[in-house]
C-alpha cells in the first residue's frame, strides 16, 4: 500500500472540544461518532483538560471554538466552560436540541449578551418533517428540537439548523428554510452537511492518494487549521475524533500541531465536497 | 480607504468627491469592483481618474480569470444562487481590457504611515476571501495575523460592515473599512468609507456618504438583475448573502 497522504498544519484557527465524548441522550441511526446513552466509547472531557486546551488555543491565536459531543449540554460544566470560551473567541455549541430548558436558554442569552464575540447554537435535525426526522433520531425528537429553535430565536440567539444530507434530495435546503419560515423564524439559518462515511454510516474503503491531491491546495482542508480535543487525545478534526489512526497526540495540543494523515474514507468526502464542520 | 465597489458607480463617485473635499493624500480601494450592481465597466474610469490605488479582491480575481464562480466563500445555497446571477452578469459586462487590468492588481499593498506599517488586503492577509467580522475576529487572532505578516496596522474589507480595533494600547490596529457599493445592513441607504491619518497618532474616521441610490437601483432593475439587489440599496437592509453573517451581526439586520 502506498504512503498515506497528509495535510499540512498551517495554524490553529478552529478548536473543537468534544465535551461529552460520545455520551448522548439519543441514539441516531447514522451518528457521525456513534454516540449514545450507553457507556460512551469516548469519555467526556474533564473541566481541567478543557480549560488547558482553551488557554493554549488562546495563546496560539485561535479564531473560533466549537463545543460538541455527544450532546454537549449534558456536560455539567458547560456553562462556565462556555463563558471561558467566549472570553477568547466566538464559540459555537452543537446540540441535538432535545435537552434545552427555558432556564438554560436564558443562561445562554445572558452569556451571549456579555461576550464581545458571537455565540452560535447549532441545532441538529435530520429532516424538515417530524416523521422522517424521528425515524433517524427517535420519537419526539423533532418536536423537542423545534421547541428549542423557537426558544433560542425568541431570545435573539438565531440558531443555525444543521442537517446531514441523508437523502441527497435536491430540495433539502429549501425544506428546512420552509420549516423555519413556517415557525415564524425571521432570520432563518440552515447548514447542510454531506453524509460522512464514519460512525454508524462507516464505509470500509476509500482513501485519498497523492495522485488525488495533485494540484489541490491541501491548506484548504479543515484539518490544516483545526484540532479536536477529547479525553483520550488530540485529533485532526471533529469527524475523526476518537479514531486511533487520527490521533495526533495523547492530550498535548502543542504536540498535535503537525501534519495530519488523510487516511480515512471521510477525508475523501472532505476533499470531494469541500465540506467544513465550521459554521461557514 | 474604501472597499467593495460592487459596480455602484454612483456611490463611488459620491465617495471620491467626499474624499477629495477632505484633501485625502491618497485613496486606496481594497477590491471587489464588481458584483450586485449594473454596468461594471463604469467604475474603472472613476478609479483611474482619481488615481485610486486598488488591491485585488476575490471578485476581481475571479472576473479577471473568468473563473467558474466568484469565490466569495458562501456555503449557503440561497447565497450561491444570487451570487451566480451577479457573477455571470459581471463577467459578461466587464470589457476584456478591464478584465486584463484586474489581472494586474496586487493582492496586498503596504505603506508607511508615520511609524506604522500598514498592510492592506481584501479579506484577510492570509486568504483573499476570508471574512473578518467584528464578532468573530478575536484579539489573539488579530495579533497573530499582524505578527505573521509583519504589520502594525491591518486594513481589510470583504464583509461589508466596518469596524475597528485597537490592540495592546495602540501597538496594533485593525480596521475593516466597510464597503461603498451597498449599505451596511443598518436600515439606511448610506455607504461608508474610512479616513486614516497619523499626526503622529493613528486616527480612524468612518465617513458616511449619501448618494443617489435610486439611480443605481433603477439601473439594476433595468438590467434584469434580481430586485433583491435594488431593494437593499433602497432600504439599507441586506436581502441576500446573509448566511455568512455571525449571529451578532445578523441580529442587527432585518432579514
Amino acid at each position: 500500500m502506498s504512503a498515506v497522504a497528509h495535510a499540512p498544519f498551517v495554524a490553529l484557527s478552529s478548536l473543537w472540544l468534544v465535551l461529552t465524548g460520545t455520551l448522548c441522550n439519543l441514539r441516531c441511526t447514522h451518528c457521525l461518532n456513534a454516540s449514545g446513552p450507553d457507556e460512551p466509547w469516548l469519555a467526556p472531557l474533564d473541566d481541567a483538560a478543557a480549560r488547558r486546551a482553551i488557554a493554549e488555543a488562546e495563546r496560539l491565536g485561535v479564531r473560533e471554538i466549537y463545543l460538541t459531543g455527544g450532546e454537549p449540554f449534558l456536560h455539567r460544566e458547560i456553562l462556565p466552560l462556555l463563558e471561558r470560551c467566549l472570553v477568547v473567541a466566538s464559540t459555537t455549541v452543537l446540540t441535538n436540541g432535545t435537552v434545552m430548558t427555558e432556564a438554560l436558554a436564558d443562561a445562554l442569552a445572558a452569556l451571549a449578551r456579555a461576550s464581545r464575540w458571537s455565540l452560535e447554537i447549532r441545532v441538529s435535525l435530520d429532516a424538515a418533517d417530524a416523521e422522517a426526522n424521528d425515524r433517524v433520531r427517535g420519537a419526539g425528537t423533532w418536536q423537542r428540537a423545534v421547541k428549542t429553535i423557537q426558544a433560542l430565536d425568541a431570545r435573539g440567539l438565531l440558531p443555525i439548523v444543521t442537517a446531514t444530507d441523508i437523502t441527497g434530495e435536491p430540495d433539502t435546503y429549501e425544506r428546512f428554510r420552509a420549516l423555519l419560515s413556517g415557525l415564524g423564524i425571521a432570520k432563518p439559518r440552515v447548514k447542510i452537511l454531506p453524509m460522512f462515511p464514519v460512525g454508524r454510516a462507516a464505509a470500509a474503503d476509500g482513501r485519498l492518494s497523492e495522485g488525488d491531491l495533485d494540484g489541490f491546495d491541501r491548506t484548504t482542508l479543515q484539518c490544516a487549521e483545526t484540532r479536536a480535543i477529547t479525553a483520550d487525545g488530540v485529533y485532526a478534526c471533529p469527524i475523526l475524533a476518537g479514531l486511533p489512526e487520527a490521533r495526533l497526540s495523547d492530550g498535548d495540543l502543542g504536540a498535535a500541531l503537525r501534519p495530519a494523515p488523510l487516511y480515512h474514507a471521510a477525508c475523501v468526502t472532505c476533499h470531494r465536497t469541500g465540506a467544513t464542520c465550521r459554521n461557514a | 480607504m474604501l472597499g467593495g465597489v460592487y459596480a455602484n458607480a454612483e456611490a463611488l463617485a459620491a465617495v471620491l468627491a467626499d474624499a477629495a473635499s477632505r484633501d485625502a493624500d491618497a485613496i486606496f480601494c481594497l477590491g471587489d469592483l464588481g458584483g450586485f450592481g449594473p454596468h461594471p465597466d463604469r467604475v474603472f474610469p472613476l478609479l483611474r481618474d482619481h488615481d485610486v490605488r486598488v488591491v485585488r479582491g476575490n471578485y476581481d480575481e475571479a472576473v479577471a480569470a473568468a473563473a467558474a464562480d466568484c469565490n466569495c466563500g458562501y456555503t449557503d445555497p440561497r447565497d450561491n444562487y444570487y451570487a451566480r446571477i451577479s457573477y455571470a452578469y459581471t463577467v459578461a459586462h466587464t470589457s476584456a481590457a478591464n478584465r486584463a487590468w484586474l489581472a494586474t492588481l496586487p493582492g496586498h499593498r503596504r505603506v508607511r504611515l508615520g511609524a506604522h506599517r500598514v498592510l492592506m488586503c481584501h479579506g484577510s492577509p492570509r486568504r483573499i476571501n476570508e471574512f473578518l467580522w467584528e464578532s468573530t475576529t478575536p484579539d489573539g487572532f488579530l495579533r497573530r495575523l499582524l505578527a505573521e505578516h509583519e504589520a502594525d496596522v491591518l486594513r481589510c474589507t470583504h464583509t461589508g460592515i466596518k469596524w475597528r480595533r485597537v490592540l495592546d494600547g495602540g501597538a496594533g490596529h485593525a480596521v475593516n473599512v466597510g464597503v461603498v457599493g451597498r449599505p451596511e445592513n443598518d436600515g439606511t441607504p448610506r455607504v461608508w468609507y474610512t479616513m486614516l491619518t497619523a499626526e503622529p497618532e493613528l486616527d480612524v474616521q468612518f465617513v458616511p456618504v449619501a448618494y443617489d441610490h435610486e439611480v443605481t437601483a433603477r439601473a439594476i432593475e433595468a438590467e434584469g438583475l434580481p430586485s433583491e439587489f435594488a431593494e437593499t440599496l433602497r432600504t439599507g437592509w441586506w436581502t441576500t448573502c446573509l448566511e455568512n453573517l455571525p449571529s451578532r451581526e445578523r441580529a442587527r439586520g432585518r432579514f
